[in-house]
């Protein structure tokens, strides 16, 4: 890798200290310029509050958040580059989503009006009510718009889909893509709805209780796992020695979730101890990593505990 | 600089927050003052009115407001803390220095038109008219800024710890006030605050009040410095 470069995002071992919970834990991480990635993880896993820090909007405890860089905080220079809507984003009490558009336009030198005139027919949102009237999903429609339509350097989505619909929510992943092929830029999506981002995205982050535990192209994850299913005893010697991140057994019957990838001496050994292989999905992968690592965290802890 | 204007351009967008409300209150706030001298019997006696004071009561609401809802918005426009409020408190210092020049233009009228025919006195109270035209302009605007920025101030306290923040502020404001009465009652210092009081003018008025006013602004501004959308 080429360090010279300077990153779109860099963390320098971040830490977040709430009072009693450590939103971020000792994060380090670095994304390179005009990617789409996706912050996975489950709800407080840190995603947000490492969005806030690297845009300036929230405070670190320790360590450096750096955007292009240099911090975000109260820096205009860093700041018109990039765009972050929160999930549960703000307005002025009597603003209409038309006048957000208009202050957008204002703030963000890349606005593209039509473009936001074309998604504002596309997720049928009424331009004049008040943005205070709007249901939950018109509400995150403006924030998705704002933040199309911006087209920061880097953009931040923060769970933008929470009340979309289905099709809405697919019309958000299309004009995202085309968009992007036609503007490459940084895209940071967070989002728990993995199956469906998964398509979109090209690097993989998996947060959980405030650390990274995946840091990836998305290619090379969905290679990194697969299920093995068939007798338990035949399971038992196949996967001997791999780390396994989900056992279930039914009887005499097993399927296992193992981490690694297989050769094809392998996959014939597996074929003839009579055992199916399959590819685990982004959404299965991440959550078995997930629960693997809260285990893991609580085997820690209880043994921490033990020792005191 | 040029988001600074921005930021005002920004909370210009909707025109009735920081224009329409406070015209309608200010022409509401004349009419109702007439109808009331109106019915009151003319004995030749100066009838007078606070109602000055409604549009600056607004501001503070409207302070608090600017804060609470517009901040976590600027914030998500990319704006920085420090802009923001260099175009906030911009924009309210340009609406509150047009009132104070329409109030004392208004005072003019008043006191051509032997107050409003009706011997009236709402912008050209006796205390202040007699005063130099600039003396006058800043009190208004001196009094107006400062309402602004104690509502600013509280909406940013408020951001940053809640309730807490709050309940220690009121609690401390108030062990500093009654201290202060405690002191001046100990040492007999009644007489003299009094004295004090009544000396003062509407160009020493502002001067205090300016005072406040940078301690106000400076306040905010630390506050706001580490506020959290």
């Amino acid at each position: 890798m080429n360090s010279q470069i300077t990153p779109a995002v860099e963390l320098r071992q971040v830490t977040k200290t709430y009072r009693d919970a450590k939103a971020l834990d000792n994060v380090s991480l670095r994304l390179e310029g005009d990617r789409i990635y996706g912050l996975l993880g489950r709800n407080g896993a840190g995603k947000t509050t490492l969005m806030s820090v690297l845009t300036g909007q929230g405070f670190q405890s320790s360590g450096e958040a750096l955007i292009f860089g240099q911090r975000a905080y109260e820096n205009d220079d860093v700041l018109s580059r990039i765009c972050f809507i929160r999930e549960s984003q703000k307005y002025p009490d009597d603003f209409s989503a038309k006048q957000a558009f208009k202050s957008a336009a204002l703030f963000f030198k890349n606005w593209d009006q039509a473009f936001a005139e074309r998604l504002v027919e596309d997720f049928q949102l009424p331009p004049k009510r008040r943005i205070k009237k709007l249901s939950r999903g018109q509400l995150s429609a403006v924030g998705v718009i704002i933040g199309l339509a911006s087209r920061a350097d880097i953009t931040f989505f923060d769970e933008p889909y929470l009340g979309l619909d289905a099709v809405a929510r697919q019309i958000f992943y299309d004009r995202l893509v085309e968009d992007f092929a036609e503007n490459p830029r940084t895209i940071i999506l967070s989002s728990h709805l993995i199956d469906e981002v998964a398509n979109l995205l090209e690097h993989v982050v998996l947060m959980d209780g405030g650390r990274i535990i995946m840091d990836d192209d998305a290619d090379s994850i969905r290679g990194t796992a697969f299920t093995v299913a068939g007798n338990a005893t035949s399971i038992q010697s196949f996967v001997a020695g791999r780390e396994v991140l989900h056992r279930e057994s039914l009887g005499s019957l097993a399927s296992v979730t193992v981490q690694g990838r297989l050769s094809e001496v392998e996959r014939a050994e597996a074929a003839e101890l009579g055992l199916d292989l399959a590819p685990v999905s982004l959404q299965q992968l991440v959550v078995r990593k997930t629960m693997a690592a809260t285990d893991t965290a609580a085997e820690n802890d209880a043994e921490v505990g033990a020792l005191k | 600089m040029n988001s600074a204007v921005n930021v005002a351009r920004m909370q210009l967008i909707n025109k009735w927050t920081f224009l329409g409300i406070p015209a309608v209150i200010m022409v509401a706030a004349f009419l109702i003052t007439l109808a009331i001298w109106a019915m009151i019997p003319a004995t030749g006696v100066t009838v007078y009115s606070g109602a000055v004071q409604a549009v600056m009561w607004y501001f503070l609401a409207l302070g608090v407001q600017s804060l609470t809802l517009t901040f976590p918005f600027s914030q998500a426009m990319s704006v920085s803390r420090r802009t923001f409020y260099i175009g906030t408190v911009g924009l309210f210092a340009v609406v509150a220095l047009a009132i104070s020049v329409l109030y004392y233009l208004l005072g003019l009228v008043e006191v051509a038109t032997n107050g409003w025919g009706l011997n009236g006195q709402l912008y050209a109270l006796d205390w202040l008219a007699g005063s130099n035209p600039v003396v006058q302009i800043l009190f208004y605007f001196i009094t107006m800024v400062a309402l602004f920025m104690i509502g600013f101030w509280f909406a940013t306290i408020y951001r940053r710890w809640q309730a807490t923040g709050m309940l220690i502020s009121w609690i401390a404001i108030a062990v500093v006030l009654i201290g202060l009465a405690g002191l001046t009652t100990w040492q007999g210092w009644w007489p003299a605050v009094g004295q004090w009081f009544v000396a003062q003018t509407p160009l020493t008025v502002s001067g205090w009040a300016a005072l406040f006013c940078l301690v106000l602004g400076g306040g905010s501004y630390l506050t706001l410095r580490r506020a959290v959308p």
